[in-house]
């Protein structure tokens, strides 16, 4: 019960002070595929720190279900008898036993919904990459295929196969040295598998929308994946060349009214770091802070637990449930 | 509408660079040429886009005369709007090389992205 309760206590942490300390370590982008890897292990470390306190809970209550007379089901053989007497004094000793039921059900539900979100959300994308292919036109040369659009778009879409698409009003707005640097930003998303990424990490803001860490989360690994899908593209072709690219493709087109606010803040983020790449120890001062970060934040959960199990932490105040047999 | 299967995109496609009406039998008689199809095959696959609201069937004597609901063109426009939204409201994951902007922020943005590209070389 009490390592339960601590790694319950322990993600509650992560959780209310994650977002904020990840928030600051990340924003720069000085290290985006570290900022990456830090956010992921974040909420791994939730998750894991969830279903590990689960099945503490559920272990603890099968050896009591299996022990000839175990606690709880004489308590509930108990409990029969009194409510057939009028007491119900040995209900009480039956919370525990809710409180698993409670914490397996949720945890099967948000499986579930997670699992029917990544399905969905892969059905659509594979489905609008065969579409774009088929209504799209195949020039020769271009590895991307292109449609007739007034807006400068480029983006990726993961399918069978992955497929670049690009269009018209894209196409016309690039020079070659540029149309290669968008090429392999986006052949950079696809190498790294970001789609993956992203679907994982919305599915679950999109799953428990109330958790700021998975919301923030989400958002931030959006923007941490463009700035390393840009450094990809400007280790090969330059970063002045990516930069004159986003330049290219910012003008102005009939966009839907009410687009994203925070975009064109996050685009002369992507675009300061490659205009100025933060001076070397800057970075090695950011990567040694992440690693650390992300170290301390995967081992979280075993070491809580762990501190529970020899008793060293004192989070919880029900002693009724001693741990060793 | 629901989406297409890889065959119904093929024989779309087909719809899409022909003008007017087209049989069952002559989509066949030109997929034929290229690939080891039956004609049944080619039917239901036409039935199926006619079911899901891709295509429009008129009868033509015993045949069906198929037409697509949407052109290509309409059809792009549609995909770009799914585009547009994207990783907003919907289940859709790509990854943009640039997310699009208000022109208003398009404007600041061009401008300071000048400014920043401008850094290295005065002109």
């Amino acid at each position: 019960m009490s390592v339960a309760v601590c790694l319950l206590l322990y993600s509650v942490a992560v959780v209310v002070l994650g977002p904020g300390l990840l928030v600051r370590l990340t924003r720069a982008g000085v290290a985006p595929r570290l900022g990456v890897a830090a956010w992921l292990v974040g909420i791994g470390s939730v998750v894991a720190a969830w279903a590990a306190g689960a099945a503490f809970l559920a272990a603890e209550l099968a050896r009591d279900w299996t022990r000839p007379g175990g606690a709880v089901a004489s308590a509930c053989f108990a409990m029969l008898q009194q409510a057939a007497l009028g007491r119900y004094g040995m209900l009480v000793q039956l919370g525990p036993l809710a409180l698993a039921m409670l914490a397996a059900t949720a945890l099967v539900v948000l499986t579930w919904r997670l699992s029917r979100c990544l399905v969905r959300t892969r059905t659509s994308t594979h489905q609008h990459a065969r579409m774009a292919r088929t209504a799209g036109r195949h020039l020769d040369g271009l590895p991307a295929v292109v449609l007739d659009a007034p807006e400068r778009l480029a983006y990726c879409v993961a399918g069978r196969p992955h497929t670049i698409v690009l269009t018209s009003a894209a196409l016309d707005a690039l020079d070659d040295p540029h149309l290669d640097a968008v090429l392999s930003h986006e052949r950079a998303h696809l190498a790294g598998r970001h789609h993956l990424i992203l679907a994982a990490s919305r599915g679950l803001a999109a799953t428990l929308p109330r958790i700021d860490l998975f919301t923030t989360a989400a958002a931030e690994i959006t923007r941490l994946l463009e700035m390393c899908a840009d450094d990809a593209a400007a280790r090969t072709h330059g970063s002045r060349t990516v930069l004159a690219a986003l330049l290219a493709l910012s003008g102005t087109a009939p966009t839907p009214s009410g687009a994203l606010g925070a975009t064109g803040v996050e685009v002369l983020a992507r675009a300061q770091r490659l205009a100025a790449p933060p001076p070397p120890a800057e970075r090695m001062r950011a990567r040694l802070a992440l690693t650390a970060t992300s170290i301390l934040l995967a081992a979280g959960p075993l070491l809580t637990g762990t501190l529970a199990a020899t008793g060293l932490a004192l989070c919880s105040p029900m002693t009724g449930f001693p741990m060793t047999g | 509408m629901r989406g297409f299967g890889d065959l119904e995109a093929v024989v779309i496609d087909r719809l899409w660079s022909r003008e007017g009406r087209t049989t069952v039998r002559q989509v066949f008689e030109e997929l034929s040429l290229e690939r080891d199809i039956a004609y049944t095959t080619v039917m239901s696959t036409m039935d199926n886009l006619h079911r899901k609201g891709w295509l429009a069937r008129q009868r033509q004597g015993k045949a069906f005369a198929y037409w697509p609901t949407l052109t290509r063109e309409q059809y792009s426009a549609r995909l770009m709007r799914d585009a547009l939204s994207a990783g907003r409201n919907s289940d859709l994951v790509l990854t943009h090389f640039l997310q699009q902007m208000t022109e208003e922020e398009s404007a600041t943005l061009r401008v300071a992205l000048r400014r920043l590209a401008s850094t290295e070389d005065p002109e």
